[in-house]
């Protein structure tokens, strides 16, 4: 019994000491570990915070591959890759349109002439303002000083289709002669074929016909101030007109041009023609022609040879009933000498035009020529022009031109100015009944698109009084300007 | 009816006189400058008739408009040019009279050579108050090399564009060039060691390509803009950059005066170096390999007169 007691004591003891070392145990041992959880807690909150920072300055930053980590073959395709997003970027930049790209090539010239003459123009054609009274070939500039806006000429040009391109001159002059109010005119506008076979050039609309080689440059391209009083009586100032031209350019191995062409009139030669509102005969048109040519002499010299003709074999006056028939023919050489390369840029253009106007016109005072009983009088008169420039370096231009004209309407219609004698074929102080003048000039060009020219006239009128004329001439041309063919120096 | 006779007459005389223009097969090819009349000739070899509209002593800004182009333009079947507005005075006057679809702008006829590089001073504002600009770059890229490389790969893809048949033979004379090309180029850039960092004035802006291939530095030009006269003004200023800078070499190309860089040369004691921009510029130079042989050649005689070429 005792036995039993004392193994139950001993159960009971050895329950409670275990019992009370395995509380006390498991109470250090969990001390322990909450302070180490605590820590590591700690230290893991430590680390998150660190990494939580790192991660954001991160996020901050822009986001850069270390390069030192990559490959050079994969850096290079990177950066390869950023250039064609750059070149795309680029190239999509450059294609934007505008609906002002197809504007057609645009130039402005401003020419401005201040002049004085010692006498009013009279018989005398020539300052080159184009003003006409009532048809006759000449200016009614009034004598002393002024300036004269003569042109504000626009050119457009453009290619139409692949066939066709054209072009217009729009001229708007305000002439202190003319009321000073600015006049706006077409003087040119244009289509001319492209791609035509066998060589051939099809030119329709408003133009200055292929008529020797000043009538048809519009007043800034002249290489002197005023046109050559030759060409505005005989011509009637530039060689416009409304029609058709066909050219042919022959298949030979040196420049030989063939030009025909129909239209209403010939510059200002039919002032008082038939209008519009009324039907004109076949033969009421004019008929024109022309041959040009050109050789080289050498890389240095050249030869220009051209003749043309104008036929208008029915022409009709509107004002002077009648009808009557004109010819007018010319023959224009020119020769140049441009030394290549001479380091001075020096060249030397001798030219010169002579024309002749056979028919039954009178170009000067309008209509039908007739005698005294009022028959018609067939008559040719000559007239013409030559001129000499050297280009002494790229800016400086003297020149000289010598022009001359028998008055067409001699010895019928001249009146004397001294007796007023009506029929005289010289004039109060015995001068002939033609015209001559003499023009010494000089251009300068301060750049391809300036140019300011001095020109003295001196005109010796046989049917008037002597003028003297100074002229001071400042042109600009503003945009693409390039030489055409025609305005070749 | 004898008047037809003799015009139907005149007109056979006329075509019978253009026949031996028609009867060769050979391509009929055009260029502007001489330069690209070299090179052509050397790829397109017997293929071709070549022939230049200007030659190498004048200004290829300012060739005179004559009317003797007009029937080598009319028949050629190439028309080869610089571009970057070179020829704008002159060629589209031409063009126009010219009457051959072929080579008008934009036609399969037109070879512009200015595509295949990139071109320098590009105006960033376009006025002409800064002179005769050429809107698209400077166009004087045949004084480098590798213009006329780039002049020689656009000749030839333009010929087997035109003729494909022949495709192999113009590839054979092409790759003949360019290996003659390198080995030149190799030659010149060792003769020209010393022009680098060399000072220079020219008359003209034509030589920027030129100067930047040898490390030559353009410190300015004696004309006050391009394609405008120099002022007295403009001189003094040029002449006083010259000194601050030390310049000791002008260049006056072929085609301008030698009164204004004789002038400013002997204010700061300098040589006068005449540089042909173009193939046949100088006797000597009959070829584009002469042409940029006798440039590198001729400056580095002129650097040495004066004092300042380098060391190799």
């Amino acid at each position: 019994m005792p036995t039993r007691f004392s193994t139950c004591a001993g159960i009971v003891l050895c329950v409670v000491l275990f019992g009370g070392w395995s509380q006390g145990f498991a109470k250090d041992i969990a001390g322990s570990d909450i302070e180490d959880l605590k820590k590591q807690m700690a230290l893991m909150e430590d680390q998150l915070r660190f990494l939580r920072q790192k991660v954001e300055q991160m996020e901050a930053r822009p986001a850069v591959a270390p390069a030192a980590e990559k490959s050079p073959a994969v850096a290079e395709g990177e950066k390869i890759t950023r250039l064609e997003e750059k070149v795309d970027a680029a190239v999509a930049s450059s294609k934007k349109t505008f609906l002002s790209q197809f504007n057609p090539s645009l130039t402005l010239g401003i020419d401005t002439i201040g002049s004085y003459r010692s006498r009013n123009q009279g018989f005398n054609p020539g300052d080159g303002s184009g003003g006409r009274n009532d048809g006759r070939a000449f200016s009614n500039r009034p004598a002393g000083a002024d300036f004269n806006l003569r042109s504000a000429e626009l050119f457009i040009t453009a290619d139409v289709d692949p066939f066709t391109r054209a072009y217009a001159v729009l001229n708007a002059s305000a002439d202190a002669a003319g009321n000073d109010e600015a006049r706006l005119a077409v003087e040119e506008a244009a289509m001319v074929t492209t791609r035509l076979p066998y060589n051939l050039t099809v030119r329709g609309g408003r133009f200055f016909a292929d008529f020797g080689t000043l009538a048809h440059r519009h007043d800034p391209e002249l290489p002197f101030v005023d046109r050559p009083p030759s060409l505005d009586a005989f011509v009637g100032g530039e060689s416009q007109t409304n029609g058709v031209e066909v050219s042919w350019l022959a298949p030979t191995p040196f420049y030989l041009k063939l030009t025909g062409a129909v239209g209403n009139k010939l510059g200002g030669e039919t002032p008082n023609g038939v209008p519009a509102s009324q039907s004109r005969p076949i033969k009421g048109l004019t008929y024109l022609g022309r041959l040009l040519t050109y050789f080289d002499i050498n890389d240095d010299h050249n030869v220009e040879l051209g003749a043309s003709v104008a036929e208008t074999p029915n022409a009709e006056d509107r004002t002077n009933i009648g009808r009557f028939e004109r010819r007018l023919v010319g023959v224009d050489v020119k020769y140049r000498w441009f030394p290549l390369g001479s380091g001075l840029r020096q060249s030397l253009t001798v030219a010169g035009e002579v024309l002749h106007d056979l028919g039954e016109a009178d170009p000067v005072n309008g209509g039908r020529r007739v005698n005294a009983l009022g028959s018609s009088v067939r008559q040719g008169a000559w007239g013409g022009y030559a001129y000499a420039e050297y280009r002494l370096s790229k800016a400086w231009r003297p020149g000289f031109r010598f022009d001359y004209f028998q008055l067409q309407s001699e010895p019928l219609l001249v009146t004397n100015p001294g007796t007023g004698q009506f029929g005289s074929t010289r004039n109060a102080v015995g001068h002939r009944t033609d015209n001559r003048t003499w023009s010494p000039y000089l251009s300068w060009y301060p750049s391809e698109f300036q140019r300011l020219r001095f020109q003295y006239n001196r005109a010796d009128r046989g049917n008037a009084n002597d003028v003297n004329e100074f002229f001071l001439q400042w042109t600009v041309f503003l945009g693409n300007h390039g030489h055409g063919f025609f305005e070749r120096d | 009816m004898n008047r037809i006779r003799l015009l139907l007459l005149s007109v056979g005389l006329l075509c019978a006189l253009a026949l031996p223009a028609w009867a060769d097969e050979k391509i009929r090819i055009v260029t502007t400058l001489p330069d690209l009349a070299d090179i052509a000739g050397q790829i397109a070899g017997d293929a071709a008739t070549v022939e230049s509209l200007a030659r190498g002593v004048e200004d290829p800004h300012g060739v005179p408009i004559k009317p003797s182009f007009i029937p080598k333009l009319n028949r050629a079947h190439l028309l080869i040019l610089m571009g970057l507005e070179y020829e704008q005075s002159w060629l589209p006057a031409l063009i126009d009279e010219a009457r051959n679809p072929t080579i008008r702008k934009g036609a399969a006829g037109y070879l512009d050579c200015s595509v295949k590089i990139t071109p320098k001073d590009v105006p960033g504002t376009l006025s002409r108050s800064e002179g005769d600009l050429h809107p698209s770059g400077n166009p004087h890229y045949n004084l480098d090399p590798e213009g006329g490389r780039a002049i020689a790969w656009a000749i030839f893809e333009g010929l087997a564009r035109h003729d494909p048949a022949r495709a192999p033979q113009f590839e054979a004379n092409l790759n003949a060039f360019l290996a003659q090309l390198d080995a030149k180029m190799r030659e010149w850039d060792r003769l020209s060691r010393p022009l680098k960092g060399l000072k220079v004035v020219s008359y003209h802006r034509d030589l920027v390509y030129f100067a930047d291939r040898y490390g030559m530095e353009i410190v300015g030009e004696i004309e006050m803009k391009p394609g405008i006269e120099p002022t007295g003004r403009h001189l003094i200023d040029l002449v006083g950059r010259m000194k601050a800078q030390g310049v000791k070499v002008v260049i006056r190309e072929p085609h301008f005066s030698e009164k204004a860089p004789n002038q400013i040369a002997a204010h700061v004691g300098a040589q006068v170096v005449t540089l042909p921009i173009m193939v046949g510029g100088a006797p000597a130079v009959k070829t584009y390999f002469d042409l940029m042989d006798y440039n590198v050649r001729a400056m580095l005689k002129a650097a040495q007169a004066a004092g300042v070429a380098g060391n190799e």
